[in-house]
């Protein structure tokens, strides 16, 4: 085959999956950089180089590039790539759970309210009341009840996320409801959680997977905020706010200690902001505002 | 008009309800015995007993939480557990800082996010829209505490340029301003990204009307159509958006209270919370979602004002 050939035949020989990633190179990179993001909070525990508590005080505010420590190390000489493996593993961990929580019982009101049009205008006033409340509120006032804490800052954003993943369910279940198909499935008397679970949740997947995904960032950066305030993840557990908070202490002798874990958070958002985005512009052209 | 403001107003009382219900609950669940507390370390057990009394903490729950009511409608929010201060002094001395913060924050971000959002808009698809989206998107990603610890590290610290701890004095003083300047660069500097997104977006949605092109047509010029068709008409989304973002910005203040040791309502709360004062942390949680239910309700009544077309809805 000559040099020509070769170089037609090139193309069509391309495996999709990189075709697509030229075509959508922002898409492809968020992808890839949140993928890696959540295989090194999950293998932090075998990644990471020492003990996430391990301390050496004689290595207290090591600055980077010292010695066997790429990143330094904190205020109480603990490395700063363990604590941020950890940190980056107890956020991620903080956001997902938040997510799953609040989308969940948001896509099950959701569902209820574009299935059973009698309880629509009362859960829909309920989510209402709830959206009334910026996410601040609810943190504030739960880990004031409950103290301060990672389930504190879980249960707010959770609850923050329920109104807004119940609107988007609704109304992408409310367009299905109106498709032929439904009707038949009626028709052939199929029971109300048939009809739920076959034909109108995989028709909102993809929103909700969208949203999902888009919350994610900012439930990580609300996440983040809260620990930062000391209402979230206590010292010594190792959380990206939490560290940012104990590291502000010492900015000017030190600015790595706090500068590194803020680094990571606007990583880790904006890759999942570049990702929703990328989602969205797939799956779920109307979201786009 | 006057439907729609009374159907917000009717929205408003559950709210309302939620809000007081909260701060019910949470003094509900106050581990020590506020009669204890207020009677002192000396007291006898029949003077813990009386002041139980005086506070009707032997009442029925519903009684108590109709006295809680009452006693929040004559302004007697009780008293800091830590320095025994009434709790209404403390936030009338914290609000005015917060509102100072607020307004210096917005004063310089809302115009400067308006302007790159227009300029994105109208040159739709060059390198500067592509710059300020990119920067909108990377500016929305930023956590507030970050922003605020280099400016703390670059102007306060580095150049020493301006003051990075406390309130200097009020706004029209050379010392007040300088000190909300950084605390008002950072929460500013988080509202920018919005404000300019949703400015390019209502930008677009305007520019591609068939008014738009008609002035186009009848050849009007490109600063005519930019100005009067253009912003005029997408400015009224942008003024509900910036609304709809006061829980974002209370939020940022919030954290920015924090970072500059800024003396407003957010830093109170949250010291309130972190030393389980709880009749402070009920207080400021309390005026803090009053600030923000009233907020969303005269934005909400401002935009119909605003664009006629609701009117009639």
């Amino acid at each position: 085959m000559s040099a020509a050939e070769a170089d037609l035949a090139r193309p069509a020989r391309r495996p999709g999956l990189l075709r697509w990633a030229l075509r959508e190179p922002v898409a492809a990179f968020s992808a890839l950089a949140a993928v890696l993001l959540i295989l090194a909070a999950v293998l932090a525990p075998a990644l990471a180089p020492t003990d996430p508590f391990d301390n050496d005080l004689s290595l207290a505010m090591a600055a980077p590039g010292t010695e066997g420590l790429l990143l330094g190390a904190d205020n109480q000489g603990r490395d700063m790539i363990t604590r941020l493996l950890f940190g980056l593993r107890a956020t991620l961990m903080m956001g997902f759970a938040s997510v799953l929580l609040g989308g969940g019982i948001g896509a099950v009101v959701g569902f209820a309210a574009a299935f059973y049009s009698r309880l629509d205008g009362l859960l829909m006033r309920c989510m209402d009341v709830l959206l009334s409340f910026p996410a601040i509120l609810f943190g504030l006032a739960i880990a004031a009840i409950f103290g301060p804490g990672i389930l504190a800052v879980v249960l707010s954003l959770s609850v923050a996320t329920v109104p807004l993943m119940a609107r988007i369910v609704r109304g992408s279940a409310l367009v299905a409801m109106r498709q032929d198909y439904m009707v038949a499935a009626r028709a052939i008397g199929m029971s109300d959680a048939r009809i739920i679970f076959r034909h109108l949740a995989p028709n909102c997947l993809s929103s909700m997977c969208v949203f999902g995904t888009l919350r994610f960032g900012q439930v990580i950066l609300l996440g983040s905020a809260l620990s930062f305030l000391g209402l979230g993840a206590q010292p010594p557990v190792a959380e990206l706010g939490a560290m940012a908070s104990e590291g502000r202490t010492y900015l000017f002798f030190a600015p790595h200690i706090a500068v590194i874990p803020c680094v990571m958070i606007f990583v880790v958002v904006l890759v999942f902001n570049l990702l929703g985005d990328a989602l969205r512009d797939a799956l779920d052209p109307k979201l786009r505002v | 008009m006057l439907r729609h403001t009374l159907q917000r107003l009717l929205l408003s009382v559950p709210v309302l309800f939620g809000v007081l219900l909260i701060g019910f609950l949470l003094m509900q669940v106050v581990p020590t015995d506020p009669a204890t507390v207020r009677a002192g370390p000396s007291a006898t057990a029949e003077i813990v007993a009386e002041i139980r009394r005086d506070l009707g903490l032997d009442e029925p729950i519903y009684v108590q939480f109709g006295i809680y009511i009452w006693r929040l409608l004559h302004g007697d929010l009780g008293v800091s557990i830590i320095n025994n201060v009434p709790v209404t002094q403390e936030l009338g001395a914290t609000i005015g800082p917060t509102l100072e913060l607020m307004f210096a924050s917005l004063f310089w971000s809302i115009p400067l996010g308006i302007f790159l959002g227009t300029v994105a808009g109208y040159w739709r698809g060059s390198l500067l829209d592509r710059v300020v989206t990119a920067l909108s998107v990377a500016g929305g990603s930023v956590p507030v505490f970050f922003l605020g610890l280099m400016l703390i590290w670059f102007l306060g610290f580095q150049w020493q340029l301006l003051p990075f701890t406390g309130r200097g004095g009020p706004l029209w003083t050379l010392e007040g301003w300088q000190s909300v300047a950084l605390p008002a660069l950072t929460l500013g500097g988080v509202f920018i990204a919005p404000v300019a997104r949703m400015t390019r977006t209502a930008l677009l949605d305007v520019l591609g009307a068939e008014h738009v092109r008609t002035a186009r047509a009848k050849g009007l010029g490109e600063t005519a159509i930019l100005l009067r068709h253009g912003l005029r008409n997408a400015l009224i989304p942008v003024v509900t958006l910036i609304g709809l973002q006061i829980g974002f910005l209370l939020g940022g203040a919030v954290v920015t209270e924090t970072v500059f040791s800024w003396p407003g309502v957010g830093r109170l709360a949250v010291g309130a919370i972190l030393s389980s004062d709880f009749p402070m942390a009920q207080g400021t949680i309390i005026v803090l979602s009053l600030g923000f239910i009233l907020v969303n309700l005269v934005v909400d009544v401002l935009y119909v004002t605003l664009d006629p077309r609701l009117r009639a809805a």
